[in-house]
């Protein structure tokens, strides 16, 4: 470390706050709530009813992003990336499919099924690094 | 280590010098809960740890950021790799020996 005593070396006081607590299941768990609003629009013509679920829809979807996003820039490291090279692209398309391509501009149900999906792709590299 | 140290000041640290209770020392942390390594850092040796007086008991002076031995335990003498004696940019000057009250 110290090979060239007088070469600058980088050191940090700390690298992220400290609690440290992920899980994909906090993005799943608003994926779910958007599946459920598209199952009860399909059942209901009120046109109050699906201004209320279009807005709680875009809200969780921004939040599955969100979620996603979390994971990707804080806790998947180099290493994760180097093991499972799927891993950027596959965070890509779920948010993606969170997005205006996806459940913000559908209410199909099988859009939704597809971004849980993604999320269960991901949620399953996450245990695979919890192994490690 | 704010407000002791702030992101980019350029230190001036002797290696291998013996910890002292007080000083602000560069050191190698235990890897994180996921086995990732962390950074080489910056910490304050606050002493020998008390249940092993081998060991050195290291601590954050900033409390909102960042791990110390009240998380991940005293670390290896070995693990203190040296000791920083100055700031040398900017504001040049020794580094005091506690964490501003």
């Amino acid at each position: 470390m110290f090979r060239t005593r007088f070469t600058p070396v980088a050191v940090s006081a700390h690298c992220d706050l400290p609690c440290g607590v992920y899980d994909p299941a906090q993005a799943r768990i608003e994926a779910e709530s958007i599946k459920a609003v598209c199952k009860k629009v399909a059942d209901n013509d009120d046109a109050d009813f699906r201004v209320r679920a279009a807005i709680i829809k875009e809200q969780r979807s921004e939040l599955v992003k969100h979620h996603l996003w979390v994971l990707w820039t804080d806790y998947f490291k180099p290493p994760h990336f180097e093991k499972f090279p799927e891993l950027h692209t596959l965070v890509n398309e779920a948010t993606k499919l969170a997005g205006a391509s996806g459940t913000k501009g559908s209410f199909d149900e099988s859009v939704a099924d597809d971004l849980l999906a993604k999320i269960d792709r991901i949620a399953e590299i996450f245990a695979e690094t919890k192994k490690a | 280590m704010e407000p002791t140290l702030r992101e980019g000041d350029l230190l001036l640290a002797r290696a291998g010098a013996r910890p002292r209770a007080g000083r602000i020392a560069v050191v190698r942390l235990p890897p994180d809960s996921d086995g990732m390594p962390r950074p080489l850092s910056v910490k304050r040796v606050t002493g020998p740890d008390p249940s092993d007086p081998s060991r050195w008991w290291v601590e954050r002076d900033n409390p909102r950021e960042g791990v110390d031995s009240w998380l991940v335990g005293s670390l290896a003498a070995r693990d203190i790799l040296g000791t920083v004696l100055w700031r040398l940019w900017p504001r040049p000057g020794p580094l005091p020996k506690a964490p501003a009250a």
